[in-house]
């Protein structure tokens, strides 16, 4: 779908933007500093990304920054490419990281490092397609209309203009600038006999009122109308092409991210490994009210935390441990259909490795690569049991009424729900509701909120929970 | 175009006008000021066809003048691009033609008028066609479109053409 357009890109940068210089005209063209054609490039290059940051694209395409920014800028101008510029920490910028990856192919391992707070302001770009095409149609529109108009003569403005003193008036003036003498226009400051400006784009050569002159500015119009149809049909067929499609639509900045990641995760098979913290800061470390879909994904350090979670619950360390409560049904039933069987015989190997991993993170992501696959298969199996576990978790909750949260016995599954994290609400199908209990140490205040008899013994699992709680109701 | 719309204006009257027919010194008054003028927000004023409301005097300090607030209903012209007039050519010169369609002052330029048309010089300058059956020169009544205007807070002048269809001389003084 993006293709028609991509195309239709490439055309137009070819047609229109060929021999754009960025430099200013004040500096003498040498052979070295000549760079027409860069447009080219850089509009190339973009169709075959989404949202890039601008940096990245600069050594991609081996351009100084600087010079590609003038670039982008003029295209901003332009209306052919949208930007977005933020005040971002690295984390900010691993998010868009793991975007990327996610567009690219899939897999990314985003390392859970200590963060500078220090704030980078990255630009991204991408082209906007649904301006684009309007972008092009006007410009077409308005290239056909001017020489349409000089070749009818109608409705221009003539342009007087003073030999002496280059002073310009225009037939509005004209009242002002007759004088009694004669009958020619004169200049209102020096007296000067103004003279018809001629900066028409046909009429250099031809003398005024001259008649041949006029017939073959008509024809060189007409030419030029006529080249003009010619070389640019291919450029107006693919217009036409382009008018029925969707516009392919990337959104701003973070709805991309957003959907990228998610796209990600969806591939990976991972829904919830999403580090939750990340994506309840704002860039800026700023808690935002409920962005659950801009997350980071795929971390596997987390996912291994979470069977870590299920073998020795006593070992929450503050890990990012996956919780389960944010896997809603539909998710878990493509779960259930992937093989579960050989889960066992893995999950010591990977827990074990894991161990190790998130003891040290930068070791971890080294060691990761081998047993990704390792990893996979057990996620993929830890959440079929886990479904499991939480189909009949939902099984006793309807058999015990609702006044009874079905959390309080299989302890394996609140063990999960410790980890430091934000939970965010989700609403199951069978009306089971999580709450956000902003901060920790007294989770029974969380309790107090709705929830009844069993409170006391949730928290007893939560000892390590920093940030949350999460309940059930 | 034409509009009939109500105005109002602040009338300064002389004491000496204060008697029996103040009402109709003050409306006479009224006509002689404002019709004739020109504001670019309404265009010309054209007459002044009835009184509306007068309101209450008021007696300026120093001088005896009394201020009264005047609502009159008047007949406006204001001139609009894309409009058809009819008008009389009151100059002709090589940079194209002048033509008056009542008080507005309309500049043709001679790129505007048809290829076919030729300036002549001379004692009686004019555009003409090649075979000599149109003939533009002053006091010829001609039918135009206006392009473009420019309007100042008391003036508005325009720049037509009589290049399109049905544009053009519509009585020849030179062959009535």
């Amino acid at each position: 779908m993006i293709e028609p357009y991509n195309k239709l890109v490439k055309l137009a940068a070819r047609a229109f933007y060929d021999d754009l210089t960025s430099k200013g005209d004040n500096q003498p063209k040498t052979g070295r500093s000549d760079n027409r054609g860069i447009a080219v490039v850089v509009l190339d290059a973009l169709t075959r990304r989404q949202w890039v940051r601008e940096e990245d694209l600069a050594k991609d395409l081996k351009l100084h920054t600087k010079q590609l920014r003038r670039t982008l800028r003029f295209f901003e101008e332009e209306k052919i490419i949208t930007r977005d510029h933020r005040r971002e920490t690295a984390k900010g910028a691993k998010i868009y990281s793991a975007a990327v990856a996610a567009t690219a192919d899939g897999q990314q391992t985003a390392k859970e490092g200590e963060e500078k707070v220090k704030l980078h302001t990255h630009s991204y770009c991408c082209l906007d397609y649904a301006q684009i095409y309007d972008v092009i149609r006007y410009r077409l529109h308005r290239m056909k209309h001017k020489l349409k108009d000089e070749l009818e003569n109608k409705n221009t403005l003539q342009e007087y203009i003073c030999p002496n003193c280059a002073k310009r008036y225009n037939a509005l003036d004209a009242l002002r600038l007759v004088s009694f003498e004669d009958e020619d226009f004169h200049c209102e400051s020096c007296n000067g006999r103004l003279e018809v400006e001629s900066d028409k784009i046909a009429s250099q050569e031809g003398g005024d009122g001259d008649d041949n002159a006029r017939r073959r500015r008509r024809e060189k119009l007409k030419d030029m109308l006529q080249k003009m149809e010619v070389q640019l049909k291919p450029l107006m067929d693919q217009l036409s092409r382009v008018k029925d499609l969707p516009v392919p639509e990337f959104g701003s900045l973070q709805a991309w991210e957003a959907r990228a990641s998610a796209a990600v995760r969806a591939a990976n098979g991972d829904i919830n490994a999403g580090d939750s913290k990340i994506s309840q800061l704002g860039y800026n470390g700023v808690p935002m009210p409920y962005s659950g879909d801009t997350k980071v994904v795929v971390d596997f350090n987390n996912a291994e935390g979470k069977g870590e979670g299920v073998k020795s619950e006593t070992d929450g360390t503050g890990l990012k441990v996956l919780p389960p409560w944010m896997i809603t049904s539909g998710m878990n039933l493509t779960k259930e259909q992937r093989g579960e069987v050989k889960q066992e015989a893995k999950m010591d190997g990977t827990s074990t490795s894991t161990a190790a991993q998130y003891t040290d993170d930068k070791k971890s992501t080294i060691g990761l690569e081998d047993n990704k696959n390792i990893q996979d298969e057990y996620i993929k199996a830890y959440y079929a049991a886990l479904l499991k576990q939480q189909q009949e978790l939902e099984e006793a909750a309807k058999t015990q009424l609702s006044n009874t949260p079905p959390a309080d016995d299989p302890s394996s599954s609140t063990s999960n729900r410790q980890v430091g994290m934000k939970s965010k609400r989700e609403e199951d199908d069978d009306g089971t509701e999580w709450e956000e209990a902003p901060f920790t140490g007294n989770g029974n205040e969380g309790y107090k909120v709705d929830l009844n008899v069993e409170a006391e013994e949730v928290p007893a699992d939560q000892e390590e929970d920093d940030d949350v709680d999460w309940e059930e109701g | 175009m034409f509009f009939h719309i109500v105005l109002e204006r602040n009338m300064q009257l002389h004491p000496r006008y204060f008697g029996r027919n103040l009402r109709e010194n003050l409306v006479s008054k009224l006509m002689k000021d404002v019709e004739g003028t020109c504001s670019g927000r309404h265009g010309f004023v054209v007459a002044v066809t009835g009184i509306e409301n007068i309101g209450k005097g008021l007696i300026r300090d120093g001088t005896g003048f009394v201020t009264f607030p005047v609502k009159y209903q008047c007949v406006v012209f204001r001139p609009f691009k894309g409009e058809i007039l009819e008008a009389v050519v009151t100059m002709v010169n090589k940079m194209g033609f002048f033509a008056e369609a009542g008080p507005v002052q309309i500049f043709v330029s001679n790129h505007l008028i048809p290829d076919d048309m030729e300036f002549q010089s001379g004692d009686m300058p004019n555009y003409t066609t090649s075979d000599g059956s149109v003939k533009i020169q002053k006091d010829s009544e001609v039918r135009l479109k206006i392009i473009g205007t420019r309007v100042d807070a008391t003036e508005i002048f325009c720049i037509g053409t009589i290049k399109d269809d049905f544009l053009g001389v519509i009585n020849d003084p030179a062959t009535v």
